[in-house]
């Protein structure tokens, strides 16, 4: 499973590379705004995509909204892991299809916990 | 002055009326340009009181000349300064984050090696051991206790220099005062200019800033206060889950 982690902060990346290793995803890749992050995706070998929201370039909320409009992609799981936390935020993230939300400063047991819901979930419209 | 001005137009006017009654041409046009004259005057004293007040306006514009030394070098010097605790911080991070890379397989190595000896060592205490591999087991705890305090050492060090990598909060929390009380002293200024030079501004004017919802905001600061905003992961979870996700 190789996963794409999209954050401007060099630090941030790190913390959560680090945490994605401690759960067992030894694969990672890095990218720090989105519009970085759309040329590594089109690769088509990301298999899971985490991302900021408030990023330069391109913000996260529009990588998602990009992603989930092309054909390719459009079914990529999405982990959004921000600071941003208004209501009208989390709907809109929501309705653009963000598989999981987890607000900054998160716990390694938040990370775990929705990335495991993540894929049950996955896992369970497969299986239908 | 007023006054004197007032008698002599009312004199002036009613010398018209009486010169227009009389069909009096020289009488009429003599005291209509008296009257003209009064007007021109008050005029003049209207538009020389506005000039008195443009430049009290205009003077007053300079009066600080910390405005124009707060723009030409203290704004520069602010972004270096915020500048600078985004690098502070990021160099702590990092520091803290490299120092966390080098202990963890310390820890796991020590965990690893005491798991084996521990289960040896139970079926030694079990009697389950030949000799031949007691003196194995021996030479293994021989060996590990000097690795042991080796990584104890290490850890130790990598937890000093963790340590010491928070001495960036005094730095970057000095600068960041020094930012503040700048913050302030603009504030200050911006207030007196807009009394002097807004004196006939629309304060009322609502604020036009175009209001986008979804507008990234980073880290929100007086989160208690506004009920829009989730406080934690579970008030997320909670809106999510009403949401039906």
């Amino acid at each position: 499973m190789k996963i794409l982690i999209v954050d401007d902060f060099s630090t941030m990346r790190r913390i959560i590379k680090n945490l994605l290793r401690d759960l067992g995803f030894n694969n990672t890749v890095e990218a720090d705004d989105g519009l970085t992050a759309l040329p590594i995706l089109k690769t088509g070998t990301i298999d899971f995509l985490v991302t900021d929201w408030n990023m330069p370039g391109m913000q996260g909320i529009d990588l998602l909204k990009t992603v989930r409009a092309d054909e390719k992609l459009s079914t990529l799981p999405v982990l959004m892991v921000t600071a941003e936390t208004k209501r009208e935020q989390i709907i809109e993230a929501a309705q653009a299809g963000v598989n999981g939300y987890i607000v900054k400063p998160f716990t390694a047991a938040t990370l775990k916990e929705k990335i495991e819901k993540i894929f049950e979930r996955i896992n369970a419209q497969q299986a239908q | 002055m007023e006054h004197i001005d007032k008698n002599a137009q009312l004199e002036a006017a009613k010398a018209l009326v009486t010169a227009i009654e009389q069909d009096d041409a020289a009488q009429i046009q003599s005291q209509l340009a008296i009257l003209s004259i009064a007007r021109e005057s008050e005029l003049f004293q209207e538009i020389g009181k506005m000039t008195r007040e443009l430049h009290e306006a205009l003077s007053n514009f300079n009066v600080d000349p910390r405005l124009v030394d707060l723009t030409q070098n203290d704004m520069p010097n602010t972004r270096n300064r915020l500048n600078y605790v985004i690098q502070t911080t990021e160099e702590a991070a990092h520091k803290t984050l490299g120092y966390i890379d080098q202990t963890l397989p310390l820890a796991n190595e020590l965990k690893l090696n005491a798991d084996l000896i521990d289960k040896s060592w139970h079926r030694f205490r079990m009697r389950e051991m030949s000799v031949e591999e007691f003196r194995a087991l021996s030479r293994e705890i021989e060996a590990y206790l000097p690795v042991v305090k080796a990584h104890a050492d290490n850890i130790h060090q990598n937890l000093s220099e963790m340590t010491l990598a928070q001495g960036f909060q005094d730095l970057t929390g000095q600068v960041l005062k020094q930012v503040i009380s700048l913050v302030e002293e603009v504030e200050d200024n911006l207030v007196r200019l807009v009394k002097v030079a807004g004196q006939h501004a629309d304060f009322n004017a609502e604020r036009k800033k175009d209001h986008n919802p979804i507008k990234a905001e980073g880290p929100q600061i007086n989160a208690k206060d506004n009920p829009n905003v989730m406080k934690n992961q579970d008030d997320v979870d909670d809106l999510l889950s009403s949401l039906g996700f």
